[in-house]
């Protein structure tokens, strides 16, 4: 029985373990797709939608994000086209004005090609990017944080907001969090937004660089350095 | 009572309920709907209870308390007899003279009588009351015949025997071609061809199905859902029963809001009832088929009517959507293949196996067929439920069944759809209901919400109230639903408040347009419609609003003041006494003045001045 299904992302063939999702094949190629919520390992939401993609379907585009969709035989994904592009670009601009005090949010922003941000930044400690929530729930079988109330009224917190005793003070949930990132200390206040884009070079350290990338045109456009963060 | 064992039994006990009902009786229909009961409509049906035991005429008289009949301006509204003589506005005190003339034979009563505003006229029969008659009514009609508390009126207009048909000569293969070939579209909102679906759903892999019908109806305004599932339970169930049939579920759920307390009950009561008849339960109707419905109480999160994250909270989880990249006819509910349908599709059901596929298929258009029920709101002179045959022009509905704007003003657009559809322009109102139709305009048939607004509304002040809405009921789970609608929220805000700045037009476009493509579920797909249809069909407003600082239609506060018309103000001092600022001066016979420091445009001098000599500028 064929246990791998291949299929083309961006013009390139790869094959995949069944049942894997579309961004783990791209990854394992070294074709970057860009993500913020995804983690490998741990239950995927769909929820930055940093990674979208396009699902040709009978020669329709249909956009999701590429965590949750699953790898078919046959399937044709564009990963990198000018919709896919402009789209990633918008929503990292959300991102950074919503949260500009992370490194982590700022870098994901210039690499989508973001330099002026068109909304005031809010300063928010914040994006519900849920990596802290799954792996508490996932990897440590804990549930001790979760999601609370809902739409703009959203956070994180604990159960009724006290630490409840099967909280194992792991800490995964802050190791994993994308806001601990020290910010750059370039122009980030109200009235200036703004990035600079000029330190993204020394965030990106080479170390993480696994030394099977393809140096695909994907990441030409998009200042990829296979970090997974 | 005893339970039905098989399609010849189900015959006869139909028969004969039907003939214990036409018995000579004068029929008193009280419309029960949610309209009607606000305006008191069960007062009425105790006084009749109450007279025609006090006059002993038991055997004269029977009282029906139906579900709506849609024309919820005239509540409480009752039907006489079996030409249907309409009384609307009735009271408790008119009982008595109802009774008298009804028992006695024949008269109306004038004064009770609808009068058209249009020619000046009374009609006496409902019929020829202009609001119904540019309708189709197929399940609003079921909805008079019917009382919701009572399984024997359902069965004796024939209920239930779309059921024997199907559990006595229909494969279900048949059932799905059958449903399939009368071009049955999902009519909450999505319009998907609900044969597909059940087709789908029959070849998914597992031996575990299920199907739910969706009732939670969260759109402001809208209660098509709610009429039939308060009205007619019945027709949902039967509906429920043969699509199980078609896909071979063997449970099926009713996930509706717990805002509607009667639909819950009236459907908790219908469904009990339905399993002491034995059309729920093991072996329905002798056909070894087993089958069986549960009630799921929503509490009340708009984002639960999207058919994902209704099954997460059926499982008993935050309601929350999840991806779409495998459709719930194969992983649903518990991972398990799963249909799920609207309210209004399901009660659609019987008619179609009943009448044939080429019967529903003769209504409507050529991609959308049957009827649809609107839900008939905002500044129009008629409110209340329609069912009109798809292909009705926006028109039609507006100005004959709607009887055009209040107080003769001018009507300037409809929001179709919700909150997530769009508003069209009045010069688009010869466009067809039709899914397809209303898609490619930017806007959508949705679950059936029709707001009419008239010149005295603000578009910018519309696209604000709905994106408030939709920033408050976003579950908050994807970032472009989330972030994006706030955005968008918060440049319409400072377009209102006269901080528009012209870039913020091809900004409102570009954002729309991401939070349309990228979200993840269909009410992220379609949050940014207010704004994007008001931004292509009335841009001249967006543009007062930012270039000349002016609200058109005087309505956002932050831009329009009050002035006293020196022409006008006879000095009467009505305004001055009203104002709750003291932002109004003057001497008893002198002309007024509004300090607009003082004043803040809460607009209470404008209804007190008989003169009309207060304006917005």
């Amino acid at each position: 029985m064929n246990q791998y299904v291949t299929l083309t992302i961006d013009g390139s063939k790869v094959s995949t373990p069944k049942g894997s999702s579309v961004l783990d094949a791209a990854l394992r190629y070294g074709i970057c797709i860009p993500h913020l919520c995804y983690l490998p390992t741990i239950s995927e939401s769909g929820a930055c939608r940093i990674c979208i993609v396009e699902n040709i379907v009978n020669g329709e585009s249909i956009i999701t994000s590429s965590c949750t969709l699953v790898a078919k035989e046959g399937m044709v994904i564009r990963a990198n086209s000018e919709k896919i592009r402009k789209l990633r670009k918008n929503i990292a601009e959300l991102l950074v004005a919503q949260a500009p005090n992370s490194r982590a949010i700022q870098d994901i922003a210039v690499k989508c090609g973001v330099r002026e941000v068109r909304y005031p930044f809010r300063h928010d400690d914040c994006i519900l990017c849920g990596r802290c929530v799954r792996v508490c729930q996932d990897l440590y079988q804990a549930r001790a944080i979760g999601f609370i109330g809902r739409g703009s009224q959203r956070y994180v917190g604990f159960p009724f907001d006290e630490r409840p005793d099967f909280c194992k003070r792991c800490w995964a949930c802050i190791d994993l969090c994308l806001m601990k990132e020290t910010p750059c200390d370039g122009p980030m206040e109200i009235g200036q937004e703004y990035l600079c884009g000029k330190c993204e070079s020394t965030t990106m350290a080479p170390q993480f660089d696994s030394g099977d990338c393809i140096r695909c045109e994907m990441g030409k456009g998009f200042g990829c350095t296979r970090h997974n963060m | 009572m005893h339970r039905i064992t098989s399609p010849e039994n189900l015959e006869s006990v139909s028969r004969r309920l039907a003939a214990e009902r036409d018995d000579g009786k004068v029929l008193l229909t009280v419309c029960g709907g949610p309209g009607c009961q606000a305006s008191r409509c069960h007062d009425v049906a105790s006084e009749v209870r109450k007279q025609v035991k006090d006059r002993e005429i038991e055997g004269k008289v029977r009282l029906r308390v139906t579900g709506c009949h849609g024309f919820c301006e005239q509540g409480p509204i009752m039907l006489v007899g079996p030409e249907k003589i309409f009384y609307c506005h009735v009271k408790p005190e008119d009982v008595g003279e109802i009774l008298h003339h009804s028992v006695n034979g024949g008269g109306v009563i004038e004064r009770l009588l609808y009068t058209d505003p249009s020619t000046g006229k009374t009609v006496i029969h409902e019929a020829d009351v202009p609001f119904y008659q540019a309708q189709t009514p197929d399940l609003l009609l079921q909805n008079r015949q019917v009382d919701p508390l009572s399984i024997e009126d359902y069965l004796a207009i024939g209920g239930y025997s779309a059921l024997a048909k199907v559990l006595s000569d229909m494969e279900p293969e048949k059932v799905i071609q059958e449903v399939t070939a009368s071009g049955l579209r999902g009519l909450g909102g999505a319009g998907f061809p609900t044969g597909r679906k059940w087709a789908a759903c029959r070849a998914a892999y597992g031996e575990e199905k299920y199907v739910v019908c969706n009732a939670d109806e969260g759109d402001p305004g809208a209660f098509m859902d709610r009429g039939i599932l308060e009205g007619n339970p019945h027709a949902v169930i039967e509906g429920m029963i043969i699509g199980a049939w078609a896909i071979g579920a063997r449970e099926g759920y009713i996930y509706v809001r717990n805002e509607y307390p009667i639909a819950v009950e009236h459907a908790r009561i219908a469904v009990n009832q339905a399993r002491e008849y034995g059309l729920l339960g093991d072996n329905l109707l002798g056909s070894g088929m087993e089958f069986d419905i549960q009630i799921s109480r929503g509490a009340g999160a708009f984002v639960c009517g999207e058919s994902t994250a209704l099954m997460v909270s059926l499982e008993g989880k935050t309601g929350e959507p999840r991806p779409k990249d495998v459709e719930p006819v194969e992983r649903g509910l518990w991972n398990k293949p799963t249909t799920v349908n609207n309210v209004e599709t399901w009660a659609n059901v019987p008619s179609i196996i009943k009448n044939g596929a080429s019967w529903f298929g003769g209504i409507g258009t050529e991609k959308s067929k049957g009827t649809k029920i609107l839900a008939l709101t905002g500044q129009v002179r008629n409110t209340g439920l329609v069912e009109v045959a798809f292909g009705t022009t926006i028109r039609t509905i507006v100005e004959d069944i709607g009887g055009g704007g209040l107080d003769g003003k001018k009507i300037k657009a409809v929001q179709t759809g919700g909150p997530s559809g769009g508003c069209l322009p009045e010069s688009m109102f010869d466009l067809p209901i039709d899914f397809d139709v209303l898609q490619e305009k930017g806007s959508m048939v949705g679950s059936g919400g029709l707001v009419v607004m008239d010149e005295d509304a603000c578009m910018v002040d519309v696209a604000k109230y709905f994106l408030e809405f939709l920033q408050d009921e976003s579950c908050g789970k994807c970032v472009p639903c989330r972030m994006g609608v706030s955005r968008l929220l918060e440049i319409v805000t400072a377009i209102t408040e006269g901080k528009g700045k012209p870039e913020h037009i091809p900004l409102l476009k570009d954002l729309g347009e991401t939070v349309t493509e990228a979200s993840l579920c269909g009410l992220g797909k379609t949050a940014p419609n207010p704004v994007l249809s008001t931004l292509n069909y009335f841009m001249n407003e967006y543009e007062a609003h930012i270039n000349e600082k002016r609200c058109p239609a005087g309505v956002c506060k932050a831009l329009i003041h009050y002035y006293i018309d020196p022409e006008k103000c006879d000095g009467c001092m009505a305004c001055l006494n009203v104002c709750p600022n003291g932002a109004i001066y003057g001497e008893k016979k002198q002309v007024h003045t509004i300090d607009t420091q003082l004043c803040d445009k809460c607009g209470i001098c404008l209804t007190a001045c008989g003169r009309g000599a207060i304006a917005v500028q």
